[in-house]
């Protein structure tokens, strides 16, 4: 489904990606690990046409994206649910919902859509008009996914759905993710926890300084001694 | 009481329209962080346009509003497009500089095409008026203030519940995360500013019955704006539009009741006075 190809990219002209190759294969959960600074915000970024390629390709359902606006990617269903959640804290949860559906491609299934998201997260169906900066983390983070899915996504690009929930939440989280790929939906699952990553991911990157140091299935991840170290930055 | 009346009753007319400026210049300020210094000269464009619809074919200020605000409306657009996006992001002072530059350019401009001599444009409406008991309105304050109401709350109406209202609040609220649920937030701001300045044309011809205009009036409606925008909390809609009627009622009762340049001074002492007890404007986080 997503092929990166040689990803060359950053800020400025100057690279933080070097030389990226991934693959993701449709109805795949593919996690993408590494510390801090090890470029996986910007990798994803650049999938999302936030950040400009300075070389190399990547490929969508076999066409060429790199050059596509962000605009154009999530129409054709590549979505991101930013680190940090950003949802929009002065508008009601009905409101973000309606914006995750607002590009071209989305936006006639919405009441359909919405339907299916408050089937996921009955929390959110249940405080539609309650301004979103009022939610707990958690639940902010369901509304972050929420949103995204409203997208119609093809390829969900989660970026740390886990950072600053309570064990409960993150638990209640990756079952949800579970349950997306469960039905299909393709995943990229950015995360700096490690062993949790590894337990819902069947295959992994693990990105240091800008470069994948190691990928293969969990198993061959978890047991490298590279990924220890890409961690402890050694 | 009759002066009272009379000075509350023409502080509000006035000030809605004054709320209506502003609400454009708040609205710009929230999706691009700009401020324009050249807002006042561009509701000098816009009246100057009525005199020229008026000069060549007679037409009423509030007939030509079919040519000044599409016009306007694109002028606000190529100059987003080509002045100020190239500066957007770059130093908040190079952007002040820039439109500080284009008010002189268009006030300068209107004085080559025009000349200096303080001008009038009638209007059908100009010298009606409605007495109210004591108290004696001008029938242009009165449409000015229906009419401004009207765009408030049509403005309103539209950041709420259209998806181009939820845009422009999106990208107020986060760009980042608007530009990542597929919004184009270039096209956005560029929008922005058109509708802005597209506004502007229309409360020009608000202003304009039995009011003199002169080349040089910008500024005075630039400050204006900047006071009732400031007050308002600058992206507070209610916040602003309160904020115009309390600089018009200022205004009236300045000139109405003290006398000279004390008078002209009020709205002013009366923004300090404000701004020293409430320094983040008259805003409260719910109204948004």
């Amino acid at each position: 489904m997503l092929e990166i190809d040689n990803l060359v990219a950053g800020y400025g002209g100057v690279p933080v990606l070097r030389d990226v190759n991934a693959k993701i294969a449709a109805g795949e959960i593919v996690g993408l690990l590494g510390a801090n600074n090890a470029g996986k915000t910007t990798l994803i970024n650049a999938l999302s046409g936030m950040v400009k390629p300075i070389s190399g390709r990547i490929l969508f359902l076999g066409e060429d994206i790199s050059k596509l606006t962000p605009q154009a990617r999530v129409e054709l269903g590549i979505v991101q649910v930013p680190e940090g959640r950003l949802v929009f804290p002065e508008m009601s949860i009905r409101e973000n919902l309606l914006l995750g559906g607002i590009n071209a491609h989305a936006r006639k299934h919405r009441p359909q859509q919405m339907e299916k998201v408050i089937g996921l997260f009955p929390r959110l169906g249940e405080r539609l008009t309650q301004s979103a900066g009022s939610l707990s983390g958690g639940e902010q983070q369901m509304l972050a996914i929420g949103r995204g899915l409203m997208a119609e996504a093809k390829l969900l690009m989660l970026d740390e759905p886990s950072l600053g929930l309570s064990p409960l939440f993150v638990q209640y989280i990756f079952e949800i993710i579970d349950r997306l790929h469960a039905d299909g939906l393709t995943i990229l699952l950015v995360e700096q926890n490690l062993n949790l990553t590894l337990r819902h991911a069947r295959r992994c990157y693990v990105l240091e300084r800008g470069q994948v140091a190691v990928e293969g299935d969990a198993d061959t991840v978890k047991n490298d001694p590279r990924t220890r170290s890409a961690y402890l930055g050694l | 009481m009759t002066e009272l009346y009379q000075a509350l009753a023409q502080g509000l007319l006035i000030g809605a329209t004054y709320g209506l400026l502003a609400l454009g210049m708040g609205l710009v300020y929230g999706v691009s962080g700009v401020v324009n210094f050249s807002h006042g000269d561009f509701i000098s464009l816009g009246m100057f346009m009525c005199l020229a619809l008026y000069s060549a074919f007679a037409m009423d200020p509030y007939v030509s509003i079919i040519i000044t605000v599409p016009l306007m409306t694109a002028i606000g657009a190529l100059v987003y497009i080509f002045l100020i996006r190239p500066m957007v992001g770059h130093q908040f002072l190079m952007v002040v500089q820039l439109t500080l530059g284009l008010s002189l350019v268009l006030q300068n401009g209107i004085l080559m095409v025009f000349g200096g001599e303080p001008a009038r444009t009638p209007s059908f409406v100009e010298s009606k008026l409605i007495i109210l008991g004591d108290v004696v309105l001008r029938v242009p304050h009165i449409v000015a203030f229906v009419v401004s109401f009207a765009l408030a709350i049509g403005l309103y109406i539209m950041l709420r519940s259209t998806d181009f209202g939820r845009s422009i609040r999106a990208v107020h609220q986060n760009a980042h995360a608007a530009a990542l649920m597929g919004i184009n937030v270039g096209r956005v701001q560029v929008l922005t500013f058109a509708l802005g300045i597209g506004i502007l044309a229309l409360a020009a011809a608000l202003l304009l019955p039995g009011t003199p205009i002169q080349p040089t009036q910008g500024l005075r409606y630039t400050v204006i704006t900047l006071l009732v925008v400031v007050l308002g909390g600058m992206t507070n809609f209610v916040g602003i539009m309160l904020g115009g009627l309390i600089i018009g009622i200022a205004e009236a009762f300045g000139t109405i009741y003290l006398d000279g340049p004390i008078g002209l001074l009020l709205p002013y002492i009366i923004f300090v006075a404000i701004m020293l007890f409430l320094p983040k404007g008259l805003t409260w986080s719910s109204a948004r």
